[in-house]
């Protein structure tokens, strides 16, 4: 849904030359990748000879998912799908527009934060964070050159990584929290970058936070085990992980990033007939909430095939803890509700807390 | 020790990004223009809007580490430090209902508000000049004196505002340039690693400039803010001047001081409506036509006077008369009073005496924007809308608006999203714009109902008040609207 990549020709020469690109892979977007493969024939994600939404077999995570392509060998050095480049090139331009294309995913990113917050607070390991203690009827007022968060300042502040951060709407929003030290958003695609920079441009609070980097997460240099400090309290990858050809070896690359005792938050919509119906039939080709080609439904997710990556070994159970998921629904005109139970329908978040300190 | 002073320093989301960014101006543009002061909130008007979202703002641990600003253009010591002797009252009063008081009490200003000088009423007496149906706003028998039963609190707007101020300055942290004209409103400027094209720059008298990531426009009904954002107010003028003043009674009502009666009487050139004030006193809001209005004013004391009793008493036949005439009333009130016939106990006491000074008079109009905001824009209270003030809810509004727009930016907060973007401030507008309609327009077609004298529609509103006067549930759910407490309609 974090449909994104602009326009090469919108790209401002000085904008490609402050993006060198590096040497890991295609320069294109993690989550933004179906589109120009429409046409093409498309192979069952779980089973060759079965495409229905709803299978009782737990996901076979380490094996390619699904693949637009001929050649289903996995790639060494990148989950990026070449080849949807034309797709969200058009979508550049409005994607901070309120009312433009990307409305939807800006009437989620609320949620996005409350989900986070309902993770972190499930778990007495992970520094549950107030915005401020004080109850604002100090008598102590703030200094008058500027705002003070006295209470904050004690409270261990959070690292985030954002995986596929498109235009940076989560980005942004992860780095203006008090409660952020600092957020590290990446994204292959140069263009995509180059909107993300020059909007966060416009509000001086976010540069002392904000890094944007030109990197898929393979290509991201692996943290030692021991340089935990490095690692990141919340690794976030929304709408992505539907729109990656190998999702066990993504979320393997992953996993690696992610601080003992900090969470991996990940959203994207399940693979049922309800998710065809309103993803791709009513918000593509009949309301047009949603830019037309945005979505493969073939390569959606269902819940239990994501949580079932986490669960799958008895390595993994000690490495991960009990996943969580929130169902959410779009209701045209009052945007994103919680469901409970829609998670299996359609759009959801999942976060899943790494416990043990060995790397996987 | 730099490191540690930025890493603290990035604590502080905007000391952080104004140091940071006055660091890279310094290091990059050492003769560019001054490097721009950032606030998190400008507002300006410091009125019970504006004063009461800084307030809110300053009162919430979640927003009180916003960076804020207030620009007014009066001096606002003289308001803070606002006290009247008890046998005097301004002339500016306004109706607080019990979920505005509620607000206030919320943010901590309610206690600063000099509470021997606040006047709940309980009941209120509302007829048709023309055809004296009537209908009486009053709760069960008993049930006045149990709490929840004040339909509104009668309170002078400098008691307000001064209690704002006294709490705000509890609270601290806002930088205040008062008697600070606003001169001009521009936008920033773009430098290699800051785009503030979109970015407020208020100029102040005195030379200083500050840069707005959200600037609120509480600067009344003629609001510099809303010009600034392009933001149209349609709306029409009544033709109709509000006529104030401050009324001694002949006693403390007939319900005694523990049962105040507001009263309003619709008369063909609009409704004069008589507020019940601590003690022996009330203020008055009398809407009428400007010739009336200027003749009101030019009138001595015991003629006034004579005029106000007039007006809950006499026939508006008499009434227009009274208002040809260019002095002594006071007869010809004594007069007609003999042979007029109504049941005093309906009506206000009479009324004795009017404060020196307090007889005033404002144009009325009905004003309302095309919507609250725009990009780092927001409209809060009059700068909104201006509403005719026969129900009493002009500033009632503006605390709405003030709650939601307080709510929304909260939202913001805890969720990272940026104060001043129309994203964030997108439910502001939807929560308060149909309220704010609706109520504007029900006002404004209940005057225009109680315009005519005569015609098809005199009957049929006198029907209308009549039948809702008969019918006890109806009745209680206009009360509940009017005191702020009943269902949400919109």
């Amino acid at each position: 849904m974090e449909y994104g990549l602009i326009h090469a020709e919108t790209q401002r020469p000085d904008q490609s030359r402050e993006e060198p690109q590096r040497a890991c892979g295609p320069s294109l977007s993690i989550r933004h990748y179906l589109i120009a493969q429409c046409g093409a024939s498309v192979r069952p994600i779980l089973a060759p000879a079965d495409d229905r939404p709803s299978r009782s077999s737990p996901s076979v995570t380490t094996q390619r998912w699904h693949s637009n392509h001929n050649n289903s060998t996995p790639p060494s050095s990148s989950s990026v799908n070449p080849g949807e480049i034309s797709h969200f090139n058009a979508l550049a331009a409005t994607w901070w527009d309120p009312h433009g294309s990307s409305r939807a995913l800006h009437l989620m990113n609320p949620l996005r934060h409350d989900f986070i917050q309902t993770c972190r607070s499930s778990s007495p390991t992970s520094s549950f964070t107030v915005l401020t203690e004080d109850s604002g009827d100090e008598h102590a007022p703030p200094s008058p050159d500027g705002p003070t968060y006295s209470t904050t300042a004690n409270v261990q502040k959070l690292r985030y990584l954002d995986i596929g951060c498109g235009g940076g709407i989560f980005a942004e929003s992860a780095a203006r929290l008090p409660t952020t030290e600092s957020v590290l958003a990446i994204d292959p695609s140069p263009g995509v970058l180059a909107i993300a920079r020059s909007h966060a441009k416009k509000d001086p609070s976010l540069s002392p936070k904000l890094t944007y980097l030109s990197s898929t997460i393979e290509s991201l240099p692996t943290l030692k085990p021991e340089a935990v400090e490095k690692k990141f309290d919340v690794v976030s990858c929304f709408e992505v992980i539907e729109h990656v050809d190998h999702p066990a070896l993504f979320l393997d690359h992953v996993a690696k990033f992610v601080k003992p005792g900090g969470w991996l938050v990940m959203s994207t919509i399940a693979r049922t007939w309800t998710s065809w119906f309103t993803t791709n039939f009513m918000a593509e080709d009949v309301l047009g909430i949603v830019p037309k080609g945005t979505h493969d439904w073939n390569k959606y997710i269902n819940e239990y095939e994501l949580r079932g990556y986490f669960e799958e070994t008895e390595e993994k159970r000690r490495f991960w803890g009990q996943p969580r998921a929130m169902g959410v629904v779009y209701v045209p005109g009052l945007g994103w509700k919680e469901v409970p139970g829609s998670e299996k329908v359609g759009n959801y978040f999942l976060g899943v807390q790494r416990l043990a300190s060995e790397d996987a | 020790m730099e490191a540690v002073a930025r890493r603290k320093a990035a604590a502080y989301v905007c000391l952080s990004c104004t140091r940071q960014f006055q660091r890279q101006i310094r290091r990059q543009y050492h003769n560019a223009a001054p490097r721009p002061d950032i606030y998190d909130v400008v507002c300006v008007g410091g009125g019970p809007a504006g004063l009461s979202l800084l307030t809110a703002l300053r009162a919430n641990p979640v927003t009180s580490h916003l960076r804020v600003a207030l620009v007014e253009a009066q001096g606002l010591s003289k308001v803070k430090s606002w006290k009247l002797p008890p046998n005097k009252y301004s002339n500016r009063c306004s109706s607080l209902t019990p979920t505005s008081a509620f607000y206030l009490d919320q943010i901590g200003a309610w206690e600063h508000l000099d509470q021997t000088r606040v006047q709940p009423y309980h009941e209120m007496q509302v007829w048709d000049g023309v055809t004296d149906a009537r209908i009486e706003f009053d709760w069960a028998p008993g049930s006045a004196l149990v709490e929840g039963t004040t339909i509104a609190y009668m309170n002078e707007n400098l008691n307000l505002t001064s209690g704002l101020l006294k709490r705000l300055e509890q609270l601290g942290g806002v930088s205040v340039f008062e008697g600070a004209k606003v001169e001009n409103i521009t936008f920033g400027e773009e430098t290699e690693n800051l785009d503030l094209r979109q970015w407020p720059v208020v100029h102040i008298s005195g030379g200083k400039q500050l840069t707005a990531r959200l600037l609120v426009g509480a600067d009344g009904a003629n609001s510099p803010v809303r010009a600034f954002a392009g933001i149209d107010a349609k709306g029409w003028d009544y033709n109709r001047h509000g006529v104030v003043a401050t009324l001694e009674m002949e006693g403390e009502g007939w319900g005694e001081e523990h049962m105040k009666i507001a009263y309003q009487r619709f008369l063909p050139t609009g409704p004069v409506a008589m507020l019940p004030m601590p003690g022996k006193y009330s203020t008055l809001v009398w809407s009428t036509t400007p010739e009336n209005a200027s003749l009101l004013k030019s009138l001595s004391p015991k003629d006034f006077v004579a005029m106000v009793n007039a007006a809950f008493r006499l026939s508006p036949v008499d009434l227009a008369f009274m208002h040809t005439q260019g002095a002594n009333q006071d007869d010809e009130y004594s007069w007609r009073l003999q042979h007029t016939s109504f049941n005093p106990r309906a009506i206000p006491q009479t009324v004795v005496g009017v404060q020196d000074g307090t007889v005033a008079s404002f144009p009325l109009k009905m004003r309302h924007a095309d919507t609250y905001i725009g990009e780092r824009v927001a409209l809060v209270g009059d700068a909104a809308h201006t509403i005719h003030p026969l129900a009493g809810q002009g500033l009632n509004q503006g605390q709405g608006d003030v709650q939601s727009l307080a709510k929304t930016i909260e939202h913001a907060v805890t969720h990272g999203q940026d104060i001043g973007s129309i994203m964030s401030l997108e439910s502001y507008v939807s929560e308060r714009y149909t309220a704010n309609h609706v109520l504007l327009g029900v006002v404004d077609k209940l005057h225009k109902l109680y315009s005519a004298e005569s015609g098809p529609l005199v009957p049929l509103r006198s029907l209308g008040l009549n039948a809702v006067n008969a019918l006890g549930p109806l009745k209680s759910f206009f009360m509940k609207q009017a005191a702020g407490s009943g269902t949400k309609l919109f």
